[in-house]
């Protein structure tokens, strides 16, 4: 077999699985579709039916109002990417180690502990609402932007993933680098973590969205419109009735999707085939 | 790989199942173990088990919110007995282990199949990455108020498309076809955080074992079952017990799109919780039923926990 | 490519968590304790921010912090659990019966009976017949600021091409028969069919004599009957469409885009009718009374509403009241952009027409049944005092009305399961009272 010909082959396989793969992103994507031409419709014509595809007029002063308008949700988005990249840097320091603790190194009780923790992130969500009301207003964070990124620098779920990527790593590594003398923190730093780095990024993005997309916690714990995360901004736009502005909505969800997708396609390069050559066919 | 700092050993499939306890080629840390979980541990205690205690307090409750922290006043297990009668709950106990049982199996199998799909080379293959995550990451309203549209009886997308075949269903409109929809919607969203996950852990399998496989002559399915499955099972138990926690949990799609209807067909435990705690202010009854759920989740968790070791130990 | 995440990130990472401690907005409450806090449900740029700037130009020692809280169950909630956690709120507004009752009998609301006995402005909040006030065991613990009488709007274009006549007065019958005298088959004639049970019978009519709940009587299950028989011939919205497209929240959209032309609905709905760049149509309104019911029911369907109460924890007393006084009184008139007509009627006509139909009335209503209907008219209005298990009731009956007009479940068996759901709530929370 001449190298040119698995490079056709290859390049055949790679439209083989292209093209059904691309049908059914379109089909994902429809949604959007709609979302960005409700951004640019006028209020009256959202919910139209037969659903209208193109508006017309085309309303770009939605996004104007949006962002520089006087409900602009620019502070509450930079307010947002700070607590984002808190959170998200805390999540990965904290999870990360303690995943990997909990994964590949031994202690006593570890499991039991690891189950127990576990259990805490099965309590209903909505039930520690009023509780952390009550108990961050007596530790002088409530309405204070801490109270979103000290709770999110330190998730079970994200130590969770952390551990069940550890507990695949083969343990002969270990074994191999204490022979040579290395201590647990060299053995994690320097020949566990390496290997993490899809896996990191993985849970960047994840705690990344989490931070992002977070109505409940800042619907409770903040109430000045100066400290208004992103999500919060949107209420902006619903009236005491329970109306939404559909087509100032849509504007300000398009745009509070950039920075997501943007630390998704910055992090997602980091999934480089391992096994290009001899992968899963 | 490109990593090779440390003298990789030639390991066969046996050698290298998933390590679990401590088992095997762990040496006992002892408190250095600890240290590392420390900052963790501490932020979860301080942030998250303090006021979770007070839940659990608040079970025993028959507190009404508005009547402030010197309305609180324990009534044994009074809660307990009414869930144990109450219609309404059983009747979302049964929705949710539905939706609960539909949507988090087609969630991981899809999101693995996407994500063994989006690991190859493909023309596009960034674009289509993000194509597949970005309904994860849209805020609920956008996500309720699109697929209302896209799900009326009769001028939305779904059902022009369905008509081809015949096929109507009322959606959010009829009592038997709510809860469907939002398993629609539910794996529409939770497909790309599965593969993102799968992706990443895929990242990981031992090519020299692909490569030993190639040269034994094993087949794709061979591959996929004794290499790749493996090496994923622990991602999958991740994405399984998270799935399972955010379906019995999430409401904010249900308050938004049906407010649990139409009837009570969509009121799963989670909206049933937040009815009775946010709506009629019964709080300590909202707590309760928290803890029972959490009863059944727990139980869930340390099954799929078991079959996993169980796994492992008779590998 | 892999190796990349090093433990120098890793500490630029802890650094940036250390840096954050300085930056600003992070830091907590600064506000001081004399600024009065006011929490509302209205966005403060659809009235309430005018009324604050007005009350602070005329009491310049005073300073006023509006806070909008999201009037939804969590929105409510976080008001709850503000007021219960000490949390400085000097004023806040309640827009449910459910949380008033309980945030009134739970401590949170002042005593306002003395203040507002002292003040003849305020003597219609003392009134009996129609109360305008939330009063508990004899003390006034909250006042409404809103007037909302409900009626029918109509769209004149169609009704004209349609060869039917602007009614002045009618029953339900006519109502019904003129829904169906306008449909076509591109508009439907109403909406849907008003609450005759509220019509039929007023004040706290979910709740009967005999401390159980009223839904035996038959005019509940008449409401439910007409409204299924008028989605079956066509003349109200298919209840189908009403769900999947959230009409309850949505309906003005439809109004506007000539979907449907008999319209039930209250003020509030109005600002979304005189506003032709961000709500485009080329139809007057017309105004009609809702209709009455055989049988003496009469009652307007409206109540009062927006309920404003003082905390009573609130070191600020005399400013807070000040406020409330001036809200009710002299600063009313901005809440009109929002549909809200001011309880105590203190305002001109002109203030009327110009703050409910905006700067060019003519060009988007008929005025003269708007004269006749909203500013002549004396309507009954009802405001509920009974509410025990008020939010489950209000449940169990969305929920079967649902699925009755669904064409799920006949009426009779629907309104019965009601009853038996709304004794149920109505014993629980007796019992536990």
């Amino acid at each position: 077999m001449t190298r040119t010909m698995t490079q056709q082959r290859a390049a055949k396989a790679k439209w083989y699985w292209g093209i059904p793969l691309w049908i059914l992103a379109i089909a994902f994507l429809a949604p959007f579709a709609w979302m960005l031409s409700t951004a640019l419709k006028q209020d009256v014509d959202a919910f139209r039916v037969p659903m209208q595809w193109i508006p017309d007029p085309a309303q770009w002063e939605n996004f104007k109002t949006v962002l520089v308008g006087e409900t602009s949700v620019l502070p509450a988005f930079g307010r947002s990417v700070l607590v984002a990249l808190l959170r998200v840097a805390g999540e990965l320091i904290t999870a990360t180690m303690a995943g990997y603790a909990f994964a590949r190194m031994a202690f006593r009780g570890r499991d039991r502990l690891f189950l127990l923790y576990l259990a805490t992130a099965i309590i209903p969500a909505q039930l520690l609402l009023v509780p952390r009301f009550i108990y961050f207003q007596r530790l002088g964070l409530y309405d204070t932007l801490w109270a979103l990124i000290l709770p999110g620098m330190f998730t079970v779920l994200g130590t969770f993933l952390m551990r069940q990527f550890f507990v695949s790593q083969p343990a002969e590594f270990a074994e191999a680098a204490r022979m040579d003398g290395a201590n647990e923190w060299q053995i994690f730093s320097r020949i566990y973590l390496p290997q993490a780095a899809p896996v990191l990024s993985a849970l960047g993005i994840l705690a990344f969205v989490w931070s992002w997309n977070d109505y409940e916690t800042p619907l409770v714990l903040i109430s000045s419109p100066d400290q208004y995360t992103l999500p919060l901004s949107l209420t902006n736009f619903v009236d005491e009735q329970g109306s939404i502005a559909p087509g100032l909505t849509m504007a300000a969800s398009v745009v509070s999707i950039v920075p997501v997708l943007l630390v998704f396609v910055l992090l997602q390069r980091r999934f480089v085939a391992a096994m290009t050559h001899t992968g899963i066919k | 790989m490109t990593v090779a700092t440390p003298p990789a050993p030639v390991r066969t499939a046996v050698e290298r199942r998933p390590a679990e306890g401590p088992g095997r080629g762990i040496k006992p840390s002892g408190w250095t173990g600890l240290a590392f979980i420390a900052p963790n541990l501490l932020g979860v205690v301080a942030f998250t088990l303090i006021p979770l205690i007070s839940v659990i307090l608040l079970a025993f409750t028959d507190w009404n919110l508005v009547s402030g922290l010197g309305g609180i006043d324990f009534n044994g297990l009074d809660n307990f007995v009414a869930i144990a009668r109450d219609p309404g709950f059983w009747n979302a106990v049964g929705l949710t282990l539905l939706y609960v049982g539909v949507s988090v199996p087609l969630t991981v199998v899809l999101g693995l199949a996407l994500g063994i799909a989006l690991n190859r080379p493909l023309p596009g293959r960034a674009v289509l990455r993000a194509a597949f995550f970005l309904p994860y990451i849209v805020n609920t309203v956008a996500i309720g108020m699109t697929w209302l549209m896209l799900m009326n009886p009769r001028s939305g997308l779904v059902n022009q498309t369905l008509d081809i075949f015949g096929i109507s269903p009322g959606w959010f409109a009829s009592s038997h076809w709510a809860l469907p929809a939002l398993i629609v919607m539910a794996v529409w969203g939770g497909v790309g955080y599965c593969s993102l996950i799968y992706l990443s852990a895929l990242q990981d399998a031992p090519s020299q074992l692909y490569e030993a496989a190639d040269i034994d002559g094993a087949g794709v399915w061979a591959k996929f079952r004794c290499i790749t499955w493996p090496s994923l099972l622990p991602t999958t138990i991740f994405l399984a017990v998270t799935l399972t926690i955010g379906a019995s949990q999430g409401f904010g799609l249900i308050a938004l799109i049906t407010s649990g209807g139409p009837g009570d067909s969509t009121t799963t435990i989670s909206y049933y919780m937040y009815q009775t705690g946010f709506q009629f202010y019964r709080f300590g009854y909202a707590s309760a039923i928290g803890l029972v759920t959490f009863a059944g989740v727990l139980v869930l968790t340390l099954l799929t926990w078991r079959a996993q070791r169980g796994r492992a130990l008779n590998d | 490519m892999r190796g990349e995440l090093s433990r120098r990130r890793f500490l630029a990472g802890a650094g940036a968590v250390g840096a954050a401690g300085l930056l600003p907005g992070c830091s907590g409450d600064e506000r001081g304790s004399e600024i009065l806090q006011v929490w509302g449900g209205v966005p403060a740029a659809s009235g309430p921010g005018k009324v604050v700037e007005a009350f602070q130009r005329k009491f310049p020692q005073y300073k006023v912090n509006y806070t909008r809280f999201v009037n939804d169950p969590r929105g409510n909630l976080k008001l709850d659990t503000a007021l219960q956690g000490g949390l400085d709120i000097d004023v806040y507004f309640t827009y449910t019966s459910a949380s008033l009752a309980l945030r009134a009998g739970s401590g949170m609301a002042a005593d306002l009976t003395d203040r507002v006995k002292a003040d003849l402005e305020l003597a219609l909040f003392l009134d009996a017949e129609q109360p305008r006030a939330f009063v508990e065991d004899g003390r006034v613990k909250a006042l409404a600021t809103a007037r909302e009488p409900y009626f029918v709007l109509v769209n004149e274009t169609l009704r004209r091409q349609a060869g039917v006549e602007l009614p002045r007065r009618w029953t339900i019958d006519e109502f019904r028969a003129t829904a169906r005298s306008l449909t076509t088959d591109r508009t439907v004639g109403a909406y849907t069919v008003p609450d005759l049970a509220r019509i039929s019978l007023g004040p706290d009519y979910w709740y009967g004599e005999d401390g159980k709940s009223n839904f035996d009587d038959p005019v509940f299950e008449q409401t439910l009957a007409t409204g299924r028989a008028m989605i079956d011939e066509g003349s109200t919205f298919r209840w189908s469409e009403v769900l999947a497209r959230h009409l309850n929240t949505y309906q003005q959209n439809s109004f506007l885009k000539a979907e449907f032309n008999l319209w039930p609905t209250a003020p509030f709905n109005l600002r979304y009718l005189y506003d032709g760049k961000l709500y485009p149509h080329d139809f007057k309104v017309g105004f009609v009374p809702p209709p009455t019911v055989p049988g003496g029911g009469d009652w307007n369907g409206g109540s009062y509403n927006n309920f404003v109460m003082m905390n009573p924890k609130s070191a600020k007393t005399e400013a807070a009241w000040q406020f409330i006084k001036f809200w009710l009184t002299e600063g009313s008139a901005p809440m009109l952009a929002g549909g809200k007509i001011p309880t105590l009627g203190n305002v001109t006509d002109d203030q009327l027409v110009t703050g409910l139909l905006g700067k060019e009335p003519d060009k988007y209503f008929d005025l003269d049944s708007f004269r006749r209907v909203v500013l002549q008219a004396e309507p009954k209005l009802a405001t509920d005092t009974k509410l025990a298990g008020f939010p489950e009731i209000t449940l169990a009956y969305n929920q079967q009305r649902d699925l009755c007009w669904l064409g799920e479940k006949a009426p009779g068996p629907a309104i019965r399961e009601v009853y038996r759901l709304a004794n149920a709530a109505i014993a629980r929370n007796e019992g536990s009272a």
